[in-house]
């Protein structure tokens, strides 16, 4: 018997597309996605997940998740009363780990020394993973070997000329005058309160 | 003719394989930043070196150089405890990164693998010599460490070709350009040829890898045993050497060895030693359901002699409490008081599965029973609070009286995170720089 679609069937349907090529699916792969076969059928879900503010449009008009739909793990919506069991196994859920590590085999903790960035709330002792072989974007937090010292700054680029800011107005903005070698990019920060 | 053509076809097959550098010492590089480029050494807790630095290995310090001796070639040398933790990490994620390209990917050791990369190319949209490239670069971005790479069309040529160019090489084989790579290789330096056949080979006026490759079949099957013709079918170019995916779920034998420092002669600490290394092997040996059916154990000596003994069992058995009587006698007739000792260590040989053994007529069926039910509670025990949570009292001495090591313990064993405890850390290398 073909299984009923509701909608949010469709959310996870997309959701899980969105997880695992992040990026949303063009109509044509829509069809095998939600098991339909006419494009205007997918027109029809696309609208109701609009409509429920799931999906956004962009300025071009290109589909897009909205304000973190989709990367918050998933637990079912808990209704009144009892929730369906099959509707939480239905929702994918990723461990913290997975939730705070994007490339596992390049990733590395430090232990933070110094206030340098405690203006983005990172503090001694904070653990931070770094990840070794991403390309920095502006604005990203970096630990880079500076003229002969660690550091973990902002990275900022413009043209030809690499800024490094630290989150604390205590030390001056660096311009790597010798060398600059970036060991790696700052994905996400940890904190632990208690054992 | 010199220039024989082994294989027509240049890629009937294409593995790789894939050789970390100086691997403990560039873990340590890669988490320590400030050590790149320096004389650096591990195996500090062992007193001789297990992994020397390309900068140490240019002085002439080589792995199994006793320290005293290293410290004298290079006074600055930098020397620093075995942190296996570390090391298995990187280890296991270089063959994740593997596995990106090729499902059959087979971990040779701790920093060695082969891929056998054949049929991938239209799936990976790139020729063999770009996925090694490739591969290589992957690991080496993301871990921070180098590797030499070999590629070729039998597991014995691909390691020859990794070795052809260290560190940080690659070298590729193809079937056509076999002899040419063989010609100046000395046949000892071919993977599975040992000391024995090295000389045997002499013997024949061979002495580099395309003599040997070069002689006629019938005579390597009359003159040699099966591993012979089969090393001398790969150098050829012929895989009969599977790449084999499978983790090791059967083992011949299991031994278990340790050193410690300083050397002693003290008898109940050597015994102590020897009942642990016992423990420890039979653990493993549970862990897969085997049993020996003998039992080796040596002693070795401050000048590195090695005195030993072994004694087959009644029935084949894995605990230690049984085993222990035996081990006392074995020791007695091997420890000499006058001598002084750097390492004990056991082998469990003829291992069978541990189901249906069968008790002779002089065992006690109940107590061994109850030994057994024992030995089930205490490898439960491990599990839960660590190895050798429950052991005997004649292995007792080495936590009272310490392992032996020398120097520090690792910086990984000193730095505890909120949450780790001593047995369990995180999972992910700690990167020691100070920003």
């Amino acid at each position: 018997m073909k299984k009923r679609m509701t909608i949010n069937i469709v959310e996870q349907k997309f959701a899980s597309f969105f997880r695992e090529q992040r990026r949303m699916p063009t109509y044509s792969e829509m069809l095998p996605l939600l098991g339909i076969k006419a494009k205007s059928a997918a027109e029809y879900w696309i609208k109701k997940l609009l409509d429920k503010g799931t999906l956004e449009k962009d300025a071009k008009g290109f589909l897009k998740p909205a304000h973190l739909s989709f990367n918050l793990p998933l637990v079912g919506n808990v209704a009144a009363g009892f929730p369906s069991p099959a509707e939480e196994e239905l929702r994918d859920t990723i461990s913290f780990d997975e939730y705070l590590i994007n490339n596992s085999t390049a990733s590395f903790v430090l232990s933070v020394t110094g206030d340098s960035m405690i203006d983005e709330g990172i503090k001694e002792k904070d653990l931070v993973i770094v990840e070794r072989g991403r390309e920095p974007k502006n604005g990203d937090i970096i630990l880079a070997e500076v003229d002969g010292n660690w550091t973990m700054k902002y990275f900022y680029k413009k043209g030809k000329k690499i800024t490094l800011e630290a989150a604390n107005p205590k030390y001056p903005p660096i311009i790597p005058k010798e060398e600059l070698q970036i060991a790696g990019v700052i994905t996400a920060v940890v904190r632990k309160y208690h054992k | 003719m010199s220039d024989q053509l082994f294989s027509l076809h240049s890629w009937p097959r294409a593995i790789a394989h894939i050789d970390g550098d100086a691997f403990f010492t560039s873990c340590e590089e890669a988490i320590h930043p400030e050590l790149k480029g320096k004389a650096l050494i591990t195996g500090g807790e062992r007193g001789i070196v297990a992994c020397a630095s390309y900068p140490a290995k240019k002085l002439g310090i080589k792995r199994g150089v006793p320290l005293h001796e290293a410290r004298r070639i290079c006074p600055g040398l930098i020397i620093l405890p075995s942190d296996y933790e570390t090391y298995s990490l990187f280890s296991r994620r270089m063959f994740c990164i593997m596995q990106r390209f090729t499902p059959d990917v087979e971990e040779y050791s701790i920093d060695e693998a082969f891929a056998d990369i054949t049929g991938m190319r239209r799936a990976l949209r790139s020729s063999y010599e770009e996925i090694v490239v490739k591969m290589k670069k992957e690991i080496e971005t993301e871990l921070g460490i180098t590797v030499s790479v070999g590629l070729s069309i039998t597991k014995v040529l691909a390691k020859a070709a990794s070795k052809h160019q260290k560190p940080a090489g690659i070298t590729i084989i193809r079937g056509r350009d076999i002899a040419d790579y063989l010609r100046n290789l000395p046949v000892e330096k071919v993977w599975g040829i040992g000391n024995a056949t090295t000389n045997y080979l002499a013997k024949m006026g061979i002495h580099f890898a395309l003599e040997f490759a070069q002689l006629p079949e019938k005579k390597v099957r009359d003159k040699f045993t099966k591993p012979g013709v089969e090393i001398w079918q790969e150098l050829r170019g012929e895989s009969v050497y599977p790449v084999t995916t499978e983790e090791k779920s059967s083992y011949a034998s299991i031994s278990k060895t340790k050193t410690f420092v300083p050397p002693t002669s003290n008898a109940e600490y050597l015994f102590a030693h020897l009942m642990r290394n016992i423990e420890s092997a039979c653990i493993k040996a549970r862990r897969y359901s085997l049993a020996p059916n003998r039992i080796g154990i040596f002693l070795k000596k401050n000048n590195f002699n090695t005195v030993g003994n072994e004694a087959k069992l009644s029935r084949p058995c894995a605990f230690p409490l049984e085993i222990s009587g035996i081990i006392h006698d074995l020791f007695a007739s091997c420890y000499c008081l006058k001598d002084i000792y750097r390492s004990t260590g056991v082998v469990l040989l003829d291992l069978e599965p541990d189901t249906n053994i069968q008790y002779s007529l002089f065992d006690d069926p109940i107590k061994a029973e109850k030994i057994k039910e024992l030995y089930n509670v205490a490898d439960e025990l491990g599990k839960k609070f660590g190895k050798h949570a429950l052991h005997l009292g004649s292995s007792h001495p080495i936590d009272k009286l310490g392992k032996g090591r020398r120097g520090t313990p690792t910086i990984r064993e000193q730095t505890q995170l909120k949450g780790e405890t001593q047995r369990r850390h995180l999972g992910l290398p700690l990167l020691h720089v100070k920003p």
